[in-house]
């Protein structure tokens, strides 16, 4: 038994997308072509996003409106069956009516822009060219593709490494981390380190690259070392800066100790340990920010410099008004990447210095997929896990990209 | 034709390689042509070279097997490799489990339990079959439903080492047992800790055996169903007066300043560190660890005695639980390989194995004959701080608290203890709410894994 007819669902959705595409028809500013064919598009939008939720929300039996033994539907799981069920039609509605749209401008499909000529070109061409893509297309169904399936069909079962079952249990798992207040802890936890990773390594590593850059005797040498902590594995990270850190073992507490009578709870302390990760993460990640914006400062035109060296602009003005806008597409790759490695590079590092503690304080969401999937072998709650860091790091690289919409330059 | 040649002797070389090995287990094993055993042990360091002299002497008397020792770092990989091996359809012969494991290993029926392969059989070619002479904590331990599921191997206990050298120094003459004694101790020891020479009185990792084992003293059982030995658990208990009471005393510890934590779960490395390093007199870890303990200390000069693990006054003590790991068999071998595998655990856990075993590591002697064995040998006399573990569980009372819990989360609920103890140390959250959270977790993942394994 449903709370609502799964028919019922699909035709609310196809009225939504229909009227959706038939208002956007009409509305000012769309081409003489589009508003002609306002029905069909109707029609299209109302498929499309029926379409959309029937692709998510088949495979799920349309679980989260079920209602349970005692005729009562759960509150959480009819939300999370209603983002699914938006979520998949606004997505296959936003491809058709781009593809329509295109079509009906009379403007060239994705793709399709392109000049067919070579070998490529000939009769049978599209045989031959699936035939050079074969291997690459198996190993990325193999390894990319698949996985990625088994993670989505995971995250809805009950599924433990060794067990001779597995239970389907709908949204479960996300309903669970969903009302977890320790799991709202760990995403909090998870935006606190990568806010601070990032920030620390772009702006240590500019200052750095600043000094590093210039012509200077053996300046290769000084560079390449400056490079090497990236070369280090953040597991071989989180080894040497437990060495350096540890409270009742460490080499720093020792010196502390030694000189000024002080001892300080690196790795003990909440409020400390969080930190601890930061400095010993940014230490890691360092080198490859440095070496990006090494690159990127040799190639700041010095002519510019001097011009406004001789207008009478400071060194600081020099640096923000010429040299750090013509660094902008570096910085914001290095935003990009250093933000991915801060969510899923750290695993290693904090399971050696902190192991997540202490009380929780380092437990990114990252480490716990891995701590629930691998430790713990429960696989369904894992790939539920990763499934939502996957989406929150989708989510914070599309607000990036938004974000960073002119104020990043491309050539001059 | 070049290009068909080639391809030919490819297709040839890969039907070689796909070709079964000339002697397919099974098919009569001889000393021309032995069949192997693979042995999956968490062993890598000289526990793994042990091992291995075990097996060329188990090779050297029946030459018709070759027992291979395939040693991983810990038990966790060992664990996910053999699941994984199991589903590929080639799993070893004979694999080494955690105590904690136990559940799991009945209800994956991965395993055929060694009782049932001998059968009522008193010797199992030519190896002796006597688990009347296991020491009986410890047979309490692995017989499930009155049955041997699996051979036990290595054996431990917690127990305290102290730093005699500095106890004499300071003129404390004799080992604490209980808490109180043991605060008492620290008390006296505060001058030390103010000036810097002591880091703390007492250090022991941060891990959820620790609470299992103080549990036990207290006679109280971890899960329902007799712990579990009577049923499937359903519940994990942790706000029991006894649980609250040993969390209580974490705190109580740690505040005074008498317990020092590193702030990392499972610092067993740590621990040792510390106590070496003459930063703390006592230190509560595995009896695993007397042998190298002991001798470590000797090459600094020292003297380490050890002692029983302290234990509250207030409530008594009952007996302590055993941690470890017993070896099981896989089941579905051809019956002569699982003879030999049978044999093989015979040979590696008889009498005078256990002792070697025993003196080798400090994992207490699984055999009643080998604790009187190494007695008649002296080495007991010789080297008292590795008698205590001994007798630790031979004074134990067997009743289901001491003869430890058995489920399926056993090693996720340690997590979640050690987790909670931890909470309860650096934080000044009420302990009962700690303690009520941490078993609704528990509650949670016992639910769910008897979800998927309680009619298996």
């Amino acid at each position: 038994m449903y709370l609502v007819s799964p028919l019922v669902l699909l035709l609310l959705v196809a009225l939504a997308g229909g009227g959706w595409s038939a208002w956007r028809a009409r509305a000012q500013g769309a081409a003489p072509a589009v508003r002609q064919r306002a029905q069909l598009l109707a029609l299209l939008g109302a498929a499309s996003a029926a379409l959309g939720a029937l692709i998510l929300l088949a495979p799920l039996n349309f679980c989260p409106f079920e209602l349970d033994g005692d005729g009562n539907a759960d509150r959480l799981n009819v939300m999370l069956g209603i983002f699914i069920l938006l979520g998949g039609a606004f997505l296959a509605h936003r491809v058709a009516s781009s593809l329509v749209g295109r079509w009906l401008r009379g403007e060239a499909l994705p793709g399709a822009t392109e000049t067919r000529t070579g070998l490529f070109s000939g009769p049978g061409s599209t045989l031959l060219a699936l035939l050079c893509l074969a291997p690459t297309l198996t190993i990325l169904t193999l390894f990319l593709y698949y996985p990625m399936f088994d993670t989505f069909q995971l995250s809805t079962q009950l599924a433990r490494l060794g067990a001779p079952r597995t239970r389907f249990v709908c949204m479960r798992n996300f309903n669970q981390l969903l009302g977890d207040p320790d799991y709202g802890r760990t995403v909090l936890v998870s935006f606190f380190l990568a806010a601070f990773i990032v920030l620390f390594s772009l702006a240590l590593s500019l200052l750095i690259a600043q000094m590093a850059y210039r012509p200077i005797t053996g300046g290769r040498f000084y560079r390449a070392l400056l490079v090497w902590p990236y070369a280090l594995s953040p597991v071989i990270a989180g080894i040497i800066f437990e060495l350096l850190f540890h409270n009742t073992a460490g080499v720093l507490n020792h010196v502390l100790y030694s000189t000024f009578g002080l001892k300080v709870p690196w790795l003990l302390d909440p409020t400390i340990a969080p930190w601890t990760v930061v400095v010993a993460s940014t230490w890691n990640i360092l080198g490859f920010c440095i070496l990006f914006y090494i690159a990127g400062l040799q190639n700041v035109p010095n002519d510019l410099l001097e011009a406004a060296a001789i207008d009478g602009a400071s060194a600081i003005q020099r640096f923000f008004s010429i040299t750090f806008p013509l660094l902008s597409p570096i910085t914001f790759f290095l935003v990009v990447t250093t933000t991915t490695y801060a969510f899923f590079d750290t695993y290693g590092l904090i399971d050696f210095l902190t192991a997540g503690g202490p009380v929780e304080s380092t437990t990114t969401m990252m480490y716990e997929v891995f701590e629930v999937g691998v430790v713990a072998r429960n696989l369904g709650s894992a790939a539920a896990r990763s499934l939502l860091l996957f989406g929150i790091v989708i989510g914070v690289t599309i607000l990036q990209f938004r974000f960073s919409r002119g104020r990043v330059m491309y050539g001059s | 034709m070049k290009l068909r040649r080639t391809l030919a002797g490819l297709v040839l070389l890969a039907g070689l390689t796909l070709l079964p090995p000339a002697q397919a287990q099974g098919q009569g094993c001889s000393a021309d042509a032995p069949c192997e055993l693979d042995v999956f042990i968490g062993f890598d360091d000289q526990r793994h070279d042990w091992a291995q002299a075990r097996a060329a002497e188990f090779g050297a008397l029946f030459p018709q097997y070759r027992v291979n020792i395939v040693p991983f770092p810990d038990y966790r990989p060992l664990l996910d490799s053999y699941i994984l091996a199991h589903e590929q359809g080639n799993p070893p012969e004979v694999v080494q489990l955690l105590a904690s494991g136990t559940q799991f290993a009945l209800d994956s029926g991965y395993f055929k339990p060694v009782s049932q392969i001998i059968a009522g059989r008193d010797e199992v070619l030519g190896q002796a079959v006597d688990f009347d002479d296991i020491v009986p904590v410890v047979a309490s331990y692995y017989t499930v439903h009155g049955e041997w599921a699996s051979v036990p191997w290595n054996t431990s206990t917690l127990i305290l080492y102290a730093n005699q050298t500095l106890l004499d120094r300071i003129g404390v003459a004799s080992l604490p047992l209980t808490w109180q004694e043991l605060e008492a101790i620290c008390a006296q020891l505060q001058p030390l800790m103010d000036d810097g020479t002591l880091r703390g009185c007492i250090v022991w990792p941060n891990h959820g055996w620790f609470f299992e084992q103080w549990l036990a003293q207290q006679n109280t059982e971890l899960v329902n169903g007799g712990n579990g030995r009577e049923g499937r658990p359903t519940r994990v208990d942790l706000t029991s007066a006894a649980a609250l009471n040993i969390a209580q005393w974490h705190r109580d510890m740690y505040r005074a300043g008498y317990y020092l934590y590193s702030g990392t779960r499972g610092d067993w490395l740590g621990a040792v560190h510390v106590f070496a390093t003459l930063e703390v007199p006592f230190m509560l870890t595995s009896s695993a660890g007397v042998g190298g303990i002991t001798r470590t200390a000797a090459d600094m000069g020292l003297e380490v005695t050890t002692g029983r693990m302290v234990y509250d006054a207030e409530v008594g003590w009952t007996g302590n639980t055993i941690g470890g790991a017993t070896m099981w068999i896989t089941a579905g071998l051809e019956p002569e390989i699982e003879e030999a595998a049978l044999a093989f655990l015979l040979f590696f856990s008889n009498t005078e194995n256990s002792a070697s075993w025993h003196q080798a590591t400090g994992y207490v002697p699984v055999r009643q004959s080998a604790v009187a064995l190494l007695d008649d040998r002296g080495w007991f006399a010789a080297n008292p701080a590795f008698r205590v573990a001994s007798e630790q569980l031979a004074d134990s009372q067997v009743t289901n608290a001491t003869r430890g819990a058995i489920f399926g989360t056993f090693v996720e609920t340690h997590d979640l203890i050690t987790q909670a103890i931890e909470d309860a140390m650096l934080t000044d959250r009420d302990l009962p709410e700690i303690m009520r959270a941490a078993e609704a977790e528990a509650n949670l993942v016992l639910e769910e894994y008897n979800l998927l394994f309680e009619d298996n």
